[in-house]
């Protein structure tokens, strides 16, 4: 058997050895031979010619030797080099001819061992000793000259202002090896001009901080919140010897350091010893096991089960084995993708968020306008409209995106809450266990900061009135320790957040008697225990027999419920006497859009929030009726609805008059329902609500502004501010 | 020895071009042009005749390995002599660029003498 391309090669190896111009490799001469021997040894490989490799391999260690200046005795290290490649002709001719493709190679390895040193050097780091180096250190301080010092000092800290930057994007997105390598750099251009300024200390230190990212861009560490502790601390060490040098060369007083380099560097260190952690995305199974719920190999066994049709997940095949609970599997995925989801993310200042989701606002306003412009001619070209109209799903997909960028979990609102639920019920003496659900939950983070202060409160209420104490809650047979439950879902376009207690419910008598004396019922007919839960948050209305230090001081539940209603939120409560209390709020998702209907009386144009409608009709005559004390009423589905004529309300002069010939739209307020009559309804709009200044703030009936399609105004309708204008509250 | 050839020296750090700069000073090559970078470099190295590139290992964009193989791969510039600057030798970058067709290569930091005597071999080469 004889490999024509391996015959090829090695005589190719042999003619350049005999090309060469003086019996001396060089490094461009190295160089050829390595790719020469690698392509020998990619031939030899598949048809096992070890001898062969084995030979290659001595010659690139004679090779290397001569990159790296190691070779005590060149000539001999030459002849031995040229043994070798005769050698390897002669295995490859007898094996050819013979069939035998094994050689007595040993003495040729003997031969490379005496002239390399016996092991090839592991060390890299006897190279970079190699006397050069030693030289230049006392050579260096020659070439020291001022310019270059002051340059070094101000591209230095230039560089290192890039650090901080570009460190900040790493611990947002630690597994990108082009963000350690920006990170890298700097450090590794640093130490290299501060070695030729002689400069030891800021040298060592980019030196050791540039081993550290080293390792990490190679993947042998893990970057960790530590780990980038450690290099902004370097990073401003090494700033502060840099402004000790330029005080130094402008002569100013040098500013003593204030930072103990010999401990950054055993940090650095230790930092670098640190194992490298979990790798960021586990598999299912790799989780499972880490929490001890299987063995691996359990998983080992799904995952092959999982191959064989009908395929399957690794989760259903443990969970029909009955090795896990669907929940340990769902709380496993869940961790997975909070993996996932922490590797992807990045900081960015809500200021440049809040001013992006503003221009999308504008866009979609703009882009409506031209919808509506276009829609008016009636020769519009057919296909500008159907652009307009792809123009019209990108950009409410883009208003989509945009703010979803804005939402983030609720988690963190809940672990305050926790947290104070702990402190309160310690400071009143009971014992509290708090259980969240739905914690990734996510809502607009402008409104984090604005349902924090009702939730607090209603949370005060639970575990000060709601919740009993110890005693009392062995004698009614409870565990001694109370439960509060925290939950979050999204309903609809709106966030629910719940508050749950197990505590003594809420006493309907009790807040009924309470209602009658303060004159704010009259009579108890018809009332569910809805309506009589929800009159504790009514103003004057308190059901504590006590103040006590934490709630009861005066701002009762009426401040909450304002709070809730401004942010268009809502709140019901449900309890049930000796079981406990669940108050539950739910709020628009963002409150920076609203869905709305677009209504027109006279020449205006109103919005009134999706939300609140009901329904919208035209009533037949006979529906519409003058009641005794009530006024003008519409019979609405077997309910007798008061009706308001928004022109009366505003001042304005309608078009229509007849609710037979306008329109009726039934509109839900806090706790009532009533018709409002407009002209005419022109259609559904998501509008941007725009604020009418501070000015016109407290305008009753009116929330806020919207720019419509056509770029006029509508005046954003407030339901319960319009019904309490029309009972002539004001 | 012709101290009149043309040197480019690639550095994405200004602070070490100067350096390399003095330090060819001092052993009489004047003729010196910079790039910042190695995309920099190729477009010199087109628009005029370079007589040797001393070239940093770790730049941003381009890479000096990078470099080196792109200036290997174009047949007008193929022959030019390369000088690798690396920080440290480690072996596996040395020998890689080896590979690549490196003319030599030089650890930082280094001495005027040493980057002569560096200089000098790659020329005499030449012839």
């Amino acid at each position: 058997m004889n490999d024509s391309a391996l015959t090829k090669s090695i005589n190719d190896l042999a003619s350049d050895l005999v090309f060469l111009d003086a019996r001396e490799i060089d490094i461009p001469s190295s160089g050829k031979f390595m790719n020469r021997l690698e392509a020998i040894v990619k031939t030899a490989e598949p048809l096992n010619m070890n001898a062969v490799i084995h030979v290659a391999a001595g010659l690139n260690h004679i090779l290397e030797k001569i990159i790296f200046d190691n070779l005590q005795d060149r000539e001999l290290g030459f002849s031995t080099f040229e043994k070798g490649i005769a050698l390897m002709q002669e295995i490859n001719d007898n094996c050819g001819q013979t069939g035998n493709c094994s050689g007595d190679i040993q003495p040729f390895l003997d031969a490379v061992a005496s002239v390399t040193g016996v092991v090839v050097s592991a060390d890299p780091a006897r190279v970079s000793d190699a006397p050069e180096a030693a030289q230049a250190s006392e050579e260096a301080v020659q070439i020291q000259d001022v310019s270059l010092v002051k340059d070094f000092i101000s591209e230095g800290l230039e560089y290192i202002d890039e650090i901080e930057v570009n460190i900040l994007n790493l611990e947002q997105n630690p597994d990108n090896i082009e963000t350690i390598n920006t990170i890298f750099r700097p450090f590794h251009s640093i130490k290299g001009v501060a070695s030729f300024l002689n400069l030891e200390k800021i040298r060592d230190l980019a030196h050791n901080l540039e081993n550290l990212l080293d390792k990490a861009r190679n993947m042998e560490l893990h970057i960790t919140p530590p780990l980038i502790d450690v290099v902004l601390d370097g990073a401003d060490a090494l700033k502060a010897m840099i402004l000790q040098l330029k005080d130094q060369i402008e002569n100013q007083p040098v500013k003593p350091l204030n930072i103990d380099l010999r401990v950054l560097a055993q940090r650095i260190l230790s930092a670098e010893k640190s194992e490298k952690e979990l790798p960021p995305n586990r598999k299912l199974g790799e989780i499972l096991v880490g929490d001890g719920l299987v063995t691996q190999d359990d998983v080992n066994l799904a995952v092959k089960a999982a191959q064989v049709p009908p395929q399957k997940k690794i989760g259903e095949v443990l969970i029909e084995e009955g090795k896990v609970t669907p929940r340990q599997v769902s709380q496993a995925l869940r961790k997975q993708t909070e993996q996932a989801t922490d590797a992807s993310t990045l900081r960015v200042d809500v200021h440049k968020l809040d001013d992006l989701i503003d221009m999308v606002g504008e866009l979609v306003i703009t882009q409506s306008m031209i919808q509506e412009d276009l829609s008016k001619q009636i020769n519009a070209d057919k296909n500008l409209m159907r652009d307009i109209a792809l123009f019209f799903r990108i950009t409410s997909s883009l208003q989509r995106t945009s703010m979803s960028l804005r939402m983030i979990p609720i988690r963190q609102t809940f672990q305050r809450m926790s947290r104070l639920i702990r402190d309160l019920a310690k400071n009143a003496g009971k014992a509290v266990i708090v259980e969240m659900h739905g914690e990734e939950t996510e809502i607009d983070r402008n409104m984090v900061d604005e349902i924090y202060n009702p939730l607090v409160h209603m949370v005060r209420n639970s575990v000060d009135h709601g919740l009993e104490t110890p005693e009392e809650r062995i004698n009614t047979g409870k565990p001694e320790k109370g439960l509060i439950i925290l939950r979050a879902y999204h309903r609809g376009g709106n966030i629910v957040i719940e508050i749950s207690d197990d505590g003594r419910g809420l006493n309907k008598q009790k807040i009924i008697d309470k209602a009658m004396k303060k004159g704010l019922i009259s009579n108890t007919e018809n009332l569910s225990d809805q309506d009589a839960f929800k009159m504790i948050l009514l103003p004057g209305l308190s059901t504590a027999e006590k103040v006590t230090d934490v709630s009861g001081r005066g701002v009762g539940m009426d401040v909450v419920k304002q709070a809730v209603e401004k942010m268009r939120g809502k709140i019901e409560i449900d309890s049930t006497q000796g079981k406990g209390t669940t108050f539950s709020t739910s709020f628009p998702l963002t409150l920076a859009i609203i869905d709305g209907m677009m209504v027109k009386v006279g020449q205006e144009i109103y919005v009134i929030p999706t939300m609140a409608i009901r329904q919208a009709l035209r009533p037949a005559k006979e529906h519409h009726n003058l009641v005794v004390n009530k006024g003008e009423t519409i019979h609405v589905m077997g309910q007798l609805l008061p009706l308001v004529r928004l022109y009366d309300l505003f001042g304005i002069e309608p078009v229509k008059r007849d609710p037979g010939e306008a329109i009726v739209v039934v509109v839900e307020g806090e706790n009532r329902a009533k018709c409002l009559l407009v002209d005419e309804i022109i259609g559904k709009a998501e509008v941007v609500i725009k604020s009418l200044g501070a000015g016109l703030k407290h305008i009753k009936g009116v929330s806020g502004g919207a720019i419509l399609g056509d770029g006029r105004i509508g005046l954003i309708l407030d339901p319960e501010g319009i019904f309490e204008l029309s009972e002539g509250k004001t | 020895m012709d101290l009149q050839i043309k040197i480019l020296v690639v550095d994405d750090f200004a602070t070490m071009r100067k350096v390399i700069r003095n330090l060819l000073k001092q052993v009489g090559y004047e003729n010196i042009v910079e790039a910042e970078d190695g995309v920099t470099a190729l477009r010199t190295l087109k628009s005029q005749k370079i007589d040797l590139i001393i070239s940093d290992w770790n730049m941003p964009n381009m890479t000096g390995l990078e470099l080196l193989k792109a200036v290997r791969a174009d047949e007008e510039i193929k022959t030019t002599p390369f000088l690798m600057v690396t920080a440290e030798a480690l072996q596996d970058n040395v020998i890689t660029a080896v590979k690549a067709g490196v003319s030599n290569y030089i650890v930082k930091p280094f001495t005027a003498e040493v980057l002569n005597e560096k200089i000098k071999k790659i020329i005499e080469k030449l012839g």
